[in-house]
Parts: structure tokens; C-alpha cells; sequence
């Protein structure tokens, strides 16, 4: 048998529903005069997991998995790790900082644009940005150690 | 505060923000502080924090931001107040309910997150007593007429509330143990949908705050059986209190301003005096009166002692209700 | 009284010059509000609200009602350009207006939305001031067990539209209807898979997924090698929809104002379920539902007019009740409150001057959100010419601050980046997000009403059967339910029709 890729959603949803059952047993199903705070969620598992199984079984006519085109990854996983670190860093460095250094670092190492636009961009953005969150719409920013 | 005072404002922000962190001892406050409001906006704390928040910044001469950490019906907000840096630049506005949420993580047996000790009480502002009310489409004219009716059929009248615990259950918890009647509960997820769903008879009973019931008491779409207030409100005069009829039950929705454990007593003191100022301010008085409420300050002394009876009636509505 | 002197009345009260200004303010705060992702009008209120303490009422109303419906028009801004649901309820409109974009006609979808936007909100004013108060006392009748049927019926309108991957389709659904479970349960106090992050407390938000999976998810599988750079800066006349393009948008944006509407008026109801109900409703009678996610005019004009009439529809039970809806007009009564304005039965009695001076403004504000809008069009689509590899870091700045600042917590910024993963790896293997986030806005709803109706009823199943306007909106899901089951049956679906008539021209 060849995998197809409803194969890979079919029985991610029908494990994941399983799992997410198990966990939830401390859950009281109640009873329907009383309904607990369990019910929900067992009946949509139930249903999920049941929903998974249909899209396995006829995985047939899905497109094989190798035919999935993975090429954007090189773009996915640089971006998606920089975001993920400017987020770890946005309330320790205050928001200035963390987004002036994202934006860097997106634009100069992951794009590589030339320098001194890179940094004039980042810098400016950020200044914009807070600019209008921050003293325009008085919504509090993030003030890192260094105290802006 | 007009256009120019608010752009004044924001200016003092900017100025302030630009100044950077202040390393030396300095008089407080000397930037922006900040007050938690622990519910949505609009919430029971918001409508007082904003005006407040107004007729504070000329005062101390500083911005007053008001930062929204709803959740968990306050729980959310009140353990950042309590976690919070205790220098007097962060403090939480919070509700009756605050001394709630341990009474329920111990009667759950889960970690106590916060007690009221984490808290240094400042001012309260405003308490507005709790008044049970009925719908037109029930016959109830009075407190006796409902509890027979209560009584003659257990479990079939229903009660709204603004969700488990929240202001709302808690008194109607009490006077239920009180009066020994056993009633459904319909909780929801706000006072307002807890009103919506009185008003469309989906339930019959409910324990609001004056405040927001006065419209529909005044329209003749609600009726109201009893205050839980220790004296006759004056919005409402012909309406008796429960100690009246009989039930040493009191129970205020109130709102006050709190600091974190550990925060120097000359901030504390500061802030004690802007909050006296503020509270005579007419300009808040107005905007409370138009709540339909009356300033009802206490200063910290008074307050706490308030706060130590409140929190004990808090925890007794809490075990009233037990575990679900 | 009648009518048109109340009218009359409203319109001496909102020409005044300071009224006109206070409106535009809002307006024009509403629009930027709206625009940028996560500041929200309910936000934009807030912060403007202690502005209004030294107005008089009809000035603070004005200005803050403006916030509100001018969000709804900026929401699509976001939505079209990046793909970034600036507002939650704009989600529909990030589908098929950025496809739009993509394809060119930026211009045209942003126009479409500004031109809907105005004739769904002034459809919504105009019914407000003619049926408000008899519309007010029905929506006083739904109760617990009329939401749920309500909230089944959208499920199975949902799969009604899908006929052709119902599966995926309810799949995503369920997915979104269980994220909704995460939380302390309201009911009992339970902690449902939260494991002690106390910020999941209350849930996980709206705005923070949705952003995630549409907005970075879209940035996440878009290289920006296979962006090209070279965007011509377009003339007026491309900026400005086509007459062909206006032709597709006219009975869209008629159902979608109707529609709106009636979804606004119910309490507790959310405007991104008008929006979805919309994009559902034309996709079920276009002549061509293959178009939809790939650029249809219809999937902007629709769920744009259904949003902005809902956000009218909402003032009908403040006003009339002085029930809030939701958060947002909770905020505005609370307003209205604090300036002794206080909203229901007795406010067209006590300040009619008031209440027909927010009507008027709101028609004035419209207008002015119109002639705000059109002229803006031109300078938003220039944001495209930013080349891509500066846009999309821009972008993700937008996502990270916006998140944030709902409810200042780092965990929703997390919650965000997880479901932009999420959002590429579903769309990897063909699954819509969008199901996921009409479920995880109705989950709260659904659970809550369900169980307190079973609580009403003490178990007993048929209290959906027995009240009318329950058993009518269940009646509607059994006709829908065969219907569905037909046309299966039948095996003539739109997808073979498409391919008998493509086999037929050939």
C-alpha cells in the first residue's frame, strides 16, 4: 500500500484524538440533568476521531504524500525560528529592541539585504510602530531592562 | 479631560517613556502607573477605574494607564497584582470577588495561587448593595411569596448568575443557605447575559447590583424583593433590607484599589492621599452617580476592616456553594 | 412623533458642527483601530473613553459608535493587503480579498468592501430606526435552547456549503470547536487542558489564532523567491472595481446586509458568524463556487456588508433593552451609563435627543467612513510595493504587537506562532482554517447554551422541540440536512456539473 497523504491526516486526527481522550478522564461526563464539564469535549473527540477514521479509509483517492511540495521550508523554518526568539526576548528586551532586532535579522541575514538599508529599516519601522501603539493609542508596550 | 489635556497627556507619556528608566531615589510617581483591570472592558471594574484613572492624573501628575489582564473571572488579573514588582507602579483594581478565589483552590485541594494577605488594600471607592429581583411574568410581590413558592417545589425556580462564583452567585448562595431553599442555577458567562436570560424569563431569579437593574426596575420589567444592604438603599427606598426580614445576610458589590505586598509605606501613602482626593473629586462623583451609585470611599484603616468582614462572608457563600 | 421628525430631529443634532467633528474622530480612530491586528475597537473605546468624561453624552456616543463601525470597515484594509484578519471578524475577508490582491486587484477588493461596508451599515441604520423596538422584544425570546439550535444550524450550514469535503471540512470544525473547550468551564470550575498556564484560563483568544493561522501562516509558505518584486504602481481606473466586477458584488452585498443584520440583533452573538454565514450563503448560490479562495468578488462583498450590518444590528438590543451583545457594546452602555444616559425602554422617552442624534450620526458617519475610505484605497495598495522580503518581516512585527496587546500576555504571542505553524502544515495537506476558527468563536456559545438548557429542562431532550423558535431553526437544519444527503445521493454536485459542461465545450 502506497501513503497517501489522508492517510497522514486521517490517523493524525484519530491518534491525537485518542491521546486527548486519555488525558481528559478526570473530566466528569455528568449527567444530561446536569451535564459535566466533560461532555462536550468527549462527544467531539468521539466525533473527531470517528471524522479521522472516514478521511483514512478513503485515503485512496488523495494525492500520494511524496507528492506534497516541501521546498518552502528553507523559508518556513528561518522565519519561523527568528519570530519564536524575538517572542522569548520581547518582554525581557522590551519591545524596541526585540522587534528592531527581528526585523534585522530577517531582512539582513534570512533575505539578505544590504546592510545599511537593513538597519535603517529595522530601526525606523520600530520607531513608527511604536510611535502609533504606544504614545498615539496609549497602549503599553513592553519595556525591556534597558528601560525602553 | 478635553482634546487638549489629552494630548497634554499622551505628550507627558512621551516625555516620560523618553526619560528612560529612573536609577535615583525619586519622589513617586515619576512615570506613568499602571492599574490591572482584572475583568473585560466595562466590566465592574473598568467603569470605575477610567473615571477614576481621569481625576487622578492631575493629581499625582502622571498618566494612570489602565491595562486590561481579564480572565478567570479576575483571577487572572489579581495574580499579576499580586505578582507584580511592589514599587507602586503597578497596582489592581479589583471586586468583591477577590477574596474568593483561595477559599475555592482549597476547597478543590489545588495550590493556593493567592490569598488576600499578598495585598495591601489602598481605598475603596464605591459599594453598591446587592438586591435579589424577580421578573413581571413571576407573581412574587414579596421576599415571603417567593421563598413559599421556593419551598412548595424545590429545584424547579431558577437563578441566573454571572458564572460559578462570580459577584453575582455568591450572594444569592448565601441567602439560599440562609432560607434553607434549594434552587437550579443558571450560570452565565457576564451580568449581562445573566440579566438577558431574567428579563426572558429563561430564569426567575437573580442577584444583581442596583446599579445595573435600576432600568429595568424603574420600566416595571424587574421587581425587587430585598437589599442586601445593612440600611434601605436610597435609589430603591421602598424595598426592604434581608436583616429586615429576618436574614443577617450583607453583601455589597464593591470596588478598591490595591497594591502588592512589600510596597514602601510612603508610596502606599501617596497614593492613599491622591485616592482621598480623587474620590471628593465631583467630577468622579458625577460619573458614579450617573452608574447609578454613590461614592462610597474608606480610607485604608476602614477599608481593611471592611475588607477582613467582607472576605469572611466571601468564603462562607464560597463552602455554601461547595463542590460541584 | 413620527418618524421623520425624530429624523429630523437626529439630523439638527448630528450637523452640528462639534457633533460632525467628534464623528469623524471616531472614524477615523475606528479605522486605524481596525486596521491594525489586535487593537480592536474594543480597545479603541476603551482608550478613548475617559476622553468623553468632559463631552456631553451625544458627543461621547457619537464619537465612540464611530470607533466601533468605522473598525469594521478598516478590518478588511489588513485582511486584503496581508492577509492579516485586522479585526476577527474580517477572517472571511482575508480568503478571498487577498487572493484578490494576489491576482492584482487589491484595489478592486478594497473598494468592494468600502462600498459594501456602507450599504450593509446604512441598510443596518435604516432598520434600526425603523424596527427597532419590536425587533428588540424577539431577540429578548432566544434563550439557551434557541441559541443552540442557532448555533447547530450554522454547523450544518457549514457542511451544507462543504458538500464536497464534508469531511475535512467538519473535521476542522471539530478541531476549532475543541480548542474552544480549553479553559476553566464556567459551569463548574473545572481546568480543562490548560495545565496550569493560568493565562489559558479563560481560553485561548480569537485574535491570536486566527491571526496565526491566516496571517504568518500565509507568510510561512510564501518564499520570497517566488514573490515577484516588480509591482507596477496601478492607474486610477485599475484601482476602481470593474462593471463586471460590480455586477458580481450587487446581490452579494444585498444578502449580505440582510443577513448581518439579523444575525447582529440576536445577544451574544458574534459578527465573525455573520461574516462565515455570508461567505456560506454565496458560495452555496454562485454560479461558480470553484472561484472561492482564488479571488471570488462575491467572498469580499458578502462577508464584508454581513459584518458591518451585524455591528448596526447590535445597537438594536442596547438600545431598546440596554442589553449588551457583546464586549464591545457592553463598553459603549457602560459609557452611555457613566454619562447618565442610561440605554433601554425609557432612552427614546427620556433623551430623544440623544438617541435620534446617534441614529442620524450614524448615517452621517457612514458616509463620512465612505469618503475616508475610496481616497485611502490608492495609498494602501502602494503598501504592496514594498518588496517582499522588507513586507513580510513587517508583517510579523504587526502579528507579534497586535497579539500582544489584546490582553497583554506573551502567551497569546506563543499561541499565535504555534498556529502559524499549525496554518502551514494544514494548508500542506488541504485543509481550510477557517471551519477551525468559526468553531473555536462558537464553542463557548454552543457548550454554555446546550448544557444550560439541559439544566432548564432537567435532561429532558425535547425543550429544543417544544419552543417554537427553536424547533423552527431545527426544523431548517433537517431541511438542509436532506437536501445535502440528495444531492449526494444524486451524485450531481457542482464539481461534475463543472466537468460535464468543460467536456461539453470541448
Amino acid at each position: 500500500m502506497k501513503l497517501r497523504r489522508d492517510h497522514v491526516a486521517g490517523g493524525f486526527f484519530v491518534i491525537a484524538g485518542a491521546a486527548i481522550l486519555a488525558i481528559s478522564s478526570d473530566l466528569p461526563f455528568g449527567t444530561l440533568a446536569s451535564p459535566g464539564a466533560g461532555m462536550l469535549p468527549m462527544l467531539l473527540l468521539g466525533l473527531l476521531m470517528v471524522l479521522g477514521a472516514v478521511l483514512f479509509v478513503h485515503a485512496g483517492e488523495s494525492p500520494p504524500l511524496a507528492a506534497i511540495d516541501w521546498s518552502d521550508i528553507r523559508h518556513a523554518l528561518p522565519v519561523i525560528v527568528v519570530a519564536c526568539v524575538a517572542a522569548a526576548a520581547y518582554t525581557a528586551l522590551g519591545f524596541l529592541a526585540a522587534m528592531s532586532l527581528m526585523l534585522f535579522f530577517l531582512v539582513f541575514v534570512v533575505e539578505r539585504r544590504p546592510l545599511l538599508p537593513a538597519i535603517a529599516f529595522s530601526i525606523g519601522a520600530t520607531v513608527l510602530a511604536y510611535a502609533v501603539f504606544a504614545v498615539l493609542l496609549k497602549s503599553p508596550l513592553p519595556r525591556g531592562i534597558l528601560g525602553f | 479631560m478635553d482634546r487638549r489635556e489629552f494630548v497634554a497627556g499622551s505628550a507627558a507619556t512621551a516625555a516620560a517613556l523618553a526619560a528612560g528608566p529612573v536609577w535615583a531615589q525619586e519622589v513617586y510617581p515619576s512615570r506613568p502607573v499602571t492599574f490591572i483591570n482584572p475583568f473585560p472592558p466595562g466590566g465592574a471594574a473598568d467603569v470605575v477605574a477610567r473615571p477614576l484613572a481621569a481625576v487622578l492624573e492631575p493629581i499625582v501628575k502622571q498618566p494612570i494607564v489602565i491595562e486590561t489582564k481579564a480572565g478567570a473571572a479576575g483571577q487572572v488579573g489579581a495574580q499579576f497584582g499580586a505578582a507584580a514588582k511592589s514599587d507602586g507602579y503597578t497596582l489592581l483594581m479589583h471586586i468583591v470577588s477577590i477574596s474568593g478565589f483561595a477559599e475555592v483552590d482549597r476547597l478543590y485541594g489545588r495550590p493556593v495561587k493567592f490569598t488576600n494577605d499578598d495585598f495591601i488594600p489602598i481605598a475603596r471607592f464605591i459599594a453598591d448593595p446587592m438586591v435579589i429581583v424577580v421578573n413581571d411574568q413571576q407573581p412574587f410581590k414579596t421576599l415571603k411569596e417567593f421563598t413559599d413558592a421556593a419551598k412548595a417545589k424545590p429545584n424547579d425556580l431558577i437563578f441566573s448568575s454571572s458564572g460559578l462564583h462570580g459577584a453575582l452567585h455568591l450572594p444569592m448562595a448565601l441567602f439560599l443557605k440562609a432560607a434553607g431553599l434549594e434552587l437550579k442555577h443558571l450560570p452565565t458567562n457576564g451580568g449581562g447575559p445573566a440579566l438577558t436570560a431574567l428579563l426572558g424569563n429563561n430564569a426567575q431569579a437573580l442577584c444583581s447590583s442596583i446599579a445595573a437593574a435600576n432600568v429595568h426596575l424603574r420600566s416595571g420589567k424587574l421587581r425587587a424583593l430585598a437589599c442586601f444592604g445593612a440600611q434601605r438603599s436610597p435609589a430603591l427606598p421602598d424595598v426592604p433590607t434581608m436583616k429586615e426580614l429576618g436574614y443577617d445576610i450583607e453583601f455589597y458589590l464593591w470596588v478598591g484599589l490595591f497594591a502588592p505586598k512589600g510596597t514602601p509605606d510612603n508610596v502606599i501613602t501617596v497614593m492613599r492621599q491622591a485616592s482621598k482626593q480623587a474620590a471628593a473629586d465631583a467630577k468622579f462623583a458625577q460619573a458614579m452617580k450617573n452608574l447609578g451609585q454613590d461614592v462610597a470611599y474608606l480610607d485604608q484603616p476602614e477599608f481593611k476592616t471592611f475588607w477582613d468582614a467582607d472576605a469572611k462572608r466571601v468564603q462562607d457563600a464560597v463552602r455554601a456553594i461547595g463542590k460541584i | 412623533m413620527d418618524i421623520f421628525d425624530n429624523l429630523l430631529l437626529g439630523f439638527s443634532v448630528a450637523f452640528r458642527p462639534d457633533v460632525l467633528a467628534y464623528g469623524f474622530i471616531g472614524c477615523l480612530v475606528g479605522t486605524l483601530v481596525g486596521m491594525l491586528p489586535g487593537i480592536g475597537p474594543l480597545a479603541g473605546i476603551s482608550i478613548l473613553l475617559p476622553i468623553t468624561f468632559g463631552l456631553d453624552a451625544t458627543k461621547a456616543i457619537v464619537m465612540l459608535a464611530g470607533i466601533y463601525y468605522g473598525s469594521q470597515y478598516g478590518g478588511s484594509t489588513t485582511s486584503i493587503l496581508m492577509r492579516i484578519p485586522g479585526e476577527a471578524a474580517s477572517v472571511m475577508t482575508c480568503i478571498d480579498g487577498h487572493a484578490m490582491a494576489r491576482k492584482g486587484r487589491a484595489g478592486a477588493a478594497l473598494a468592494i468592501a468600502a462600498v459594501g461596508s456602507f450599504i450593509a451599515g446604512t441598510f443596518g441604520v435604516i432598520m434600526l430606526t425603523l424596527v427597532a423596538p419590536p425587533l428588540a422584544t424577539f431577540a429578548l425570546r432566544f434563550g439557551p435552547p434557541e441559541y443552540t439550535a442557532l448555533l447547530v444550524l450554522g454547523l450544518v450550514f457549514l457542511a451544507y456549503m462543504s458538500a464536497t469535503s464534508l469531511v475535512r471540512t467538519m473535521i476542522m470544525a471539530c478541531t476549532g470547536l475543541l480548542l474552544g473547550c480549553i479553559g476553566i468551564d464556567v459551569m463548574t470550575g473545572h481546568f480543562r487542558y490548560a495545565f496550569d498556564i493560568k493565562e489559558l484560563g479563560d481560553g485561548i483568544g480569537i485574535v491570536p489564532v486566527a491571526v496565526g493561522l491566516f496571517g504568518l501562516g500565509e507568510i510561512l509558505s510564501t518564499p520570497s523567491k517566488t514573490v515577484t518584486d516588480k509591482v507596477k504602481p496601478p492607474r486610477f481606473r485599475e484601482l476602481m472595481p470593474s462593471r463586471q466586477e460590480w455586477q458580481e458584488s450587487a446581490k452579494p452585498i444585498a444578502r449580505g446586509s440582510v443577513l448581518g443584520f439579523l444575525v447582529g440583533i440576536v445577544p451574544g452573538s458574534a459578527h465573525i458568524i455573520a461574516s462565515f454565514l455570508s461567505y456560506a450563503v454565496e458560495k452555496r448560490v454562485s454560479k461558480r463556487p470553484e472561484e472561492f479562495g482564488k479571488g471570488a468578488v462575491a467572498g469580499v462583498a458578502g462577508p464584508e456588508s454581513a459584518n458591518n450590518a451585524a455591528s448596526t444590528g447590535a445597537f438594536v438590543p442596547m438600545l431598546a433593552l440596554g442589553l449588551p451583545t457583546g464586549p464591545v457594546t457592553a463598553v459603549l452602555m457602560a459609557a452611555l451609563l457613566i454619562h447618565g444616559v442610561p440605554p433601554g425602554p425609557q432612552l427614546v422617552n427620556d433623551h430623544p435627543q440623544v438617541f435620534w442624534g446617534f441614529i442620524a450620526s450614524m448615517y452621517v458617519g457612514n458616509l463620512m467612513l465612505l469618503a475616508l475610505n475610496l481616497p485611502l484605497v490608492g495609498l494602501f495598495v502602494r503598501i504592496l510595493q514594498i518588496p517582499y522580503a522588507y513586507l513580510y518581516p513587517l508583517i510579523i512585527m504587526f502579528c507579534i504587537v497586535g497579539v500582544y496587546l489584546v490582553n497583554n500576555s506573551i502567551v497569546d504571542v506563543w499561541i499565535m506562532l504555534i498556529m502559524g505553524v499549525v496554518g502551514y502544515l494544514l494548508r500542506k495537506l488541504d485543509f481550510d482554517p477557517a471551519p477551525l476558527v468559526l468553531g473555536l468563536v462558537i464553542a463557548p456559545t454552543l457548550e454554555l447554551s446546550l448544557r444550560q438548557s439541559l439544566i432548564m429542562s432537567s435532561g429532558n431532550w425535547t425543550i429544543f422541540f417544544t419552543r417554537p423558535i427553536a424547533a423552527a431553526l431545527l426544523a431548517i437544519c433537517g431541511v438542509l440536512l436532506v437536501l445535502s444527503v440528495l444531492s449526494w445521493l444524486s451524485r450531481k454536485d457542482w464539481r461534475e456539473k463543472l466537468a460535464e459542461t468543460e467536456a461539453g465545450e470541448k
